[in-house]
């Protein structure tokens, strides 16, 4: 690595949206012994995190590697099999299937969360008294260990004497078995999913709210504009960069989430809730596969990384902008 | 033990100092007691929470009491939760911290052993046959723990599946406890018209039960999962037959329709609520949060299949020794002090399953619940475990392919769910478990 | 403070300054409308707590084989007087308070890198932290006990401090780095020329304006250490050494499961991180992680 490039970025002109904001000039260029000094400063600087990335991240991620490129199980290291065990999690059904209720998992959750979120930010903005304790509870369910909240998801939906479903039945609609007919299940893991998460998702659609000026607002009434069209055309590009972002930390999320699952369904009824997440884990720790176990982790990591850099993209095209 | 924790928590300053958080060691230090497990002159004794809020600190009592002869270790006592507890048994013993003696899994030793972390039983029998302990165990127990190499485990807590049924439930029905399939059939037609599910249990997340029951059906009709070869042999005419049988229940509307993704909470919750009548469960079902309904509870009759055959599935759940022990002599004198005073377990309530000991077994405390004296009296002697019907010794693949498997599974919620043909769904599992087995 | 888009933080402030320009122009159907929207905001709120309400509920009832009726306090005074819970709470209060000062500690210093360094070993090093936030947990599990196993912090709180603390490093560096942005670099540049050191300004500049940055990364490393379950139950074995989520658990047996007890338990979980936001809520901005994310 060399110096000049960290020291170099001191002086750089700061290009990045978030902080282009005024009250900041191209400043005095420090001399260039300071120069180097800097750099080292800022080596040291990183230096801790660094320390704890290699040995509590990429130790694990490379140990976990090794053992997916061998037919070993949990003790034994068993021998090396080269891609064989990526080439046959791919073959499998259950992987796709897997796939698939990821990638429905993630949009709605992601989505769903995003959608409630923001409609309770820009909600939150208006007159209510006492808003700012409805902001607090609303945070709650992130806040909850989501442990307790799948329990209490659990005894709120399980059997036919479970609350919800007596409620439902009292409304017409007959037994419905939130858990048991697997579209509901898949239904209910991802409204759970969007009730643990949309606060999240509130809290940084406000954080961008909060910039946008109460005046543009008045300017496009006094031109006219109908809500609708002050909301895509005004809000929604104002907060187009934490949008993308909180779509892409939403996915890292939701991909990721194994508990939720877990704990609700175990991944059932017949696989249907069976996430790639809780695959890797079933396959792990239930049928002692270590190897094609991790192979379906890493190619789910792969995956996310890439859909991943590519919403990243898009982002440093709305700064640019 | 002590230079283990000085390099702890040298390894533990050193750390912080990099990371520069000066205020953070004290209170690192202040927050972290001790250093890593037994080791010098105490060996590890891992156990379940077998029974309930009770067992843990009873038989705590029981390990500590434990005085071991000059030389041996004493024993250190450690309660390991259900929850993950495959992740804690093999992160511990892949690191060499594991315990030297413990119980866990039905199928676990079994998998250890095929590891090479068991050290085998067969000296310990050998002495218990001299000292009467061998000769107390019930009928077929020690044969179960038989491997090729040895036995990889000692019968410890029997963990059964029986039927069980609402008395009070079945008097409105106008029904008596059934003796064979077409009368269970009956009884779940007369349960219905009450507004009761005549065939409970739960396959939820976290509950096996739904997939043991299943099996259970299985056997009792003569047929199983393995062969003698222990190769799984799921396609057998028995088999289908029985899952045929299920499936008709399931058709019929006796079974709950959310049975499928039912907890263990749930079908308590169903007992409790008076919706299942008759249900398929462990011994413990009304220790369980059933409430009011515990004292109608009854123990149902072994079933008579199509074919005259009974049968169940049972699970001798065992304690292992390992390899990774301050000594072996000190592993099997504990043990053998263990079995000699372990009978509290059962005789005090503690909630735990069944004793593999007659003399537990036979005593006036044990004797007083009528429905443990009629599960080892009429189903313990028909019982077979997952090795059925090709053997009885249990093995490594069990572990791995059926007890709690993701295949396992989704089988069992598949015909529980009812919209698959019995012959398909078995010739599914087939096939998993032998990829499984690969 | 810059009035930069994303890294200003909720709070009541802005609030208070975004409602009081509209204040001029209120009208009494507007008045009306405000009273509309607190039944909305009731219902909805409502309906979004109820699970956590049921939780309160539930733990309010008498216990399995209790002689007591109606509402009871009676499964709380079990808790914590039958249980280890006193030692769960303080293990919980301790292993999260040390991930959040640790944490702190060190994503301060390494955003401080993110925001004013820019080049291609910065740009690596975020697309580093990238890709280990994108790393599922569950395979990391094994190979970090194992090699903890062998330097003696198996069981022991220091060793999932440690484990926390590095699975807040992505997040938390983030946070940092967004916060600096917002700190114009003018005022190091000027301690410079007086002479100050990198660290000096860092120390007596930057970190002295960043409390909301810094409240921020704490709450979020807060939450990650005290609701995490995963890694505890792998590392966590004795009885005195559990956090909360663990001696959960215990409830769990094999025959019978204790549902006033669990609930219980649970409201004492819930505690702190709600005590924790209610307080703190106005300086807690996950907007900022964007802001460096985006940055770079």
């Amino acid at each position: 690595m060399s110096t000049e490039s960290v020291a170099g970025a001191l002086k750089k002109a700061r290009r990045g949206v978030g902080v282009a904001g005024p009250g900041r000039s191209p400043g005095a260029r420090p001399a260039k012994k300071r120069k180097n000094s800097h750099a080292r400063v800022l080596l040291l600087f990183a230096l801790p995190s660094l320390i704890l990335l290699v040995l509590l991240n990429l130790y694990p991620v490379i140990y976990a590697g090794l053992q997916s490129l061998r037919n070993g199980d949990l003790i034994s290291a068993g021998d090396f099999v080269g891609f064989s065990n990526y080439i046959n999690v791919v073959q499998t059904p259950e992987f796709w299937h897997s796939a698939w209720f990821t990638l429905v998992f993630t949009v709605t959750g992601v989505f769903g969360s995003w959608a409630v979120g923001l409609g309770l930010a820009l909600f939150l903005r208006t007159r209510i008294p006492a808003n700012g304790l409805f902001k607090v509870l609303l945070l709650l369910p992130w806040v909850v260990p989501v442990v307790v909240s799948a329990t209490s998801w659990n005894w709120l939906v399980a059997t036919p004497q479970s609350p919800l479903p007596i409620l439902f039945d009292a409304l017409g609609f007959g037994n419905v078995l939130f858990l048991a007919d697997p579209v509901l299940a898949q239904v209910t893991v991802c409204v759970f999913k969007v009730w643990v998460s949309f606060p999240f998702m509130m809290m940084m659609m406000s954080s961008a709210l909060a910039s946008v000026d109460i005046n543009v607002y008045e300017a496009s009434k006094v031109d006219g504009a109908s809500s609708w069209q002050t909301f895509t055309q005004i809000t929604l590009p104002i907060i187009s960069r934490s949008t993308y972002i909180s779509w892409i930390l939403m996915t890292i999320f939701c991909v990721n989430d194994f508990p939720t699952i877990f704990l609700l369904t175990g991944g059932g009824p017949v696989n249907a809730t069976r996430s790639l997440v809780v695959l890797a884990y079933s396959t792990v720790f239930q049928n002692f596969q270590t190897g094609p176990g991790v192979a379906i982790a890493f190619i789910m990591t792969l995956v996310l990384v890439v859909i991943a850099t590519m919403l990243y993209r898009q982002i440093r095209k709305v700064n640019i902008e | 033990m002590t230079s283990q924790s000085t390099g702890a928590a040298f390894t533990r300053r050193s750390f912080i100092g990099v990371a520069g958080g000066a205020a953070a060691t004290a209170l690192l230090a202040a927050c972290s007691t001790g250093g890593g497990g037994g080791g010098g002159d105490t060996m590890k004794f891992w156990n379940m929470p077998w029974g309930g809020t009770e067992f843990n600190p009873l038989d705590k009592k029981i390990t500590l009491a434990y005085e071991p002869k000059s030389g041996l270790p004493s024993a250190k006592y450690q309660a390991i939760q259900w929850a993950n507890f495959t992740q804690t048994f093999s992160s511990a013993v892949a690191s060499n911290t594991g315990p030297a003696v413990s119980s866990g899994g039905g199928t676990q030793a079994f998998q250890f052993a095929n590891q090479g972390k068991i050290a085998y039983a067969d000296d310990l029998l050998d002495s218990w046959k001299k000292d009467g302990i061998y000769d107390d165990f019930l009928p077929g127990l020690i044969d179960a723990m038989k491997t090729d190499e040895g036995y990889a485990a000692v019968p410890y807590n029997l963990d059964v599946r029986i039927s069980w049924y609402n008395k009070s439930l079945m008097e409105q029905a106008g029904v008596e406890s059934p003796k064979s399939w077409d009368e269970y059939m009956n009884v779940c037609a007369a349960l219905k018209k009450i507004g009761v599910y005549g065939f409970g249990l739960g396959s939820g997340a976290g509950s096996f039960t739904g997939s043991h029951i299943l099996a259970a059906f299985m056997i009792n009709n003569g047929g199983g999962l393995f062969n003698a070869d222990k190769k799984p042999d799921c396609v057998t005419p028995e088999n289908i037959q029985a899952m045929e049988f299920i499936l008709e229940i399931v058709k019929a509307g006796y079974s709950d329709p959310a049975a499928a993704t039912y907890t263990s909470a749930n079908v308590e919750s169903q007992w409790k609520a008076k919706k299942f009548g008759f249900g398929w469960d462990g011994a413990g079902l009304p220790a369980g949060a059933v409430g009011d309904v515990a004292g109608d509870l009854v123990v149902g009759d072994p079933l008579t299949g199509p074919s005259g055959t009974k049968g169940g599935l049972y699970f001798p759940n065992n304690i292992m020794m390992y390899k990774n022990t301050p000594s072996q002599k000190g592993s099997e004198a504990f043990l053998t002090y263990y079995y000699k005073n372990m009978a509290p377990l059962w005789t005090k309530n503690t909630g735990i399953g069944l004793p593999p000991l007659k003399s537990i077994a036979d005593t006036s405390e044990f004797k007083a619940d009528v429905n443990k004296v009629k599960i080892l009296a009429d189903w313990q002697p028909i019982l077979k475990t997952w090795a059925a019907p090709g053997g009885s010794g249990l093995f490594y693949n069990i572990a791995n392919t059926v007890d709690g498997t993701a295949p396992m599974l989704d089988f069992t919620q598949s015909i529980l769910g009812g919209k698959v043909d019995a012959k398909g769904a078995l010739t599914k599992l087939q096939t998993s478990i032998e990829g499984l087995m690969k | 403070m810059s009035t930069d888009t994303t890294d200003v933080p909720i709070t009541g402030k802005l609030q208070v300054g975004v409602t009081s320009g509209k204040r001029r122009t209120l009208s009494q159907t507007e008045h009306r409308g405000k009273w509309w929207r607190l039944v909305i905001i009731l219902i909805i709120t409502g309906v979004v707590l109820a699970p956590i309400i049921a939780v309160f509920v539930l733990s309010l009832q008498p216990s399995l084989g209790s002689t007591a009726t109606g509402w009871t306090l009676e499964n709380f005074s079990l808790v914590f007087s039958q249980t280890n819970v006193g030692t769960w709470l303080k293990n919980s209060l301790g292993v999260t308070l040390v991930t959040v000062v640790v944490a702190v500690a060190v994503a301060a210093p390494a955003g401080y890198v993110l925001s004013r360094g820019r080049s291609r070993a910065v740009s690596g090093y975020s697309l580093i932290l990238f890709i280990v936030q994108s790393l599922p947990v569950v395979t990391a599990v094994i190979p970090l006990f194992i090699l903890f196993a062998q330097i003696g912090l198996v069981d022991n709180l220091a060793g999932v401090t440690i484990i926390y603390v590095g699975s807040t490093m992505s997040v938390a560096v983030w946070m940092m780095a967004a916060y600096f942005d917002s700190i114009p670099i003018t005022l190091e540049e000027a301690a410079w020329m007086d002479g100050t050191s990198v660290f000096g300004s860092f120390t007596r500049i930057v970190l002295r304006n960043s409390l909301p940055g810094i409240l921020s990364t704490a709450i979020f490393s807060f939450l990650l250490a005290w609701n995490d379950y995963l890694v505890a139950v792998v590392f966590l074995r004795s009885d005195d050494n559990y956090t909360l989520q663990i001696g959960l658990q215990t409830f769990f047996q094999q025959n019978q499961t204790n549902w006033g007890l669990v609930m219980a338990v649970a409201v004492v979980m819930m505690a702190p991180p709600i005590i924790l936001f209610s307080v703190l809520n106005k300086y807690f901005s996950v907007g900022g992680i964007g802001g460096s994310l985006a940055g770079r």
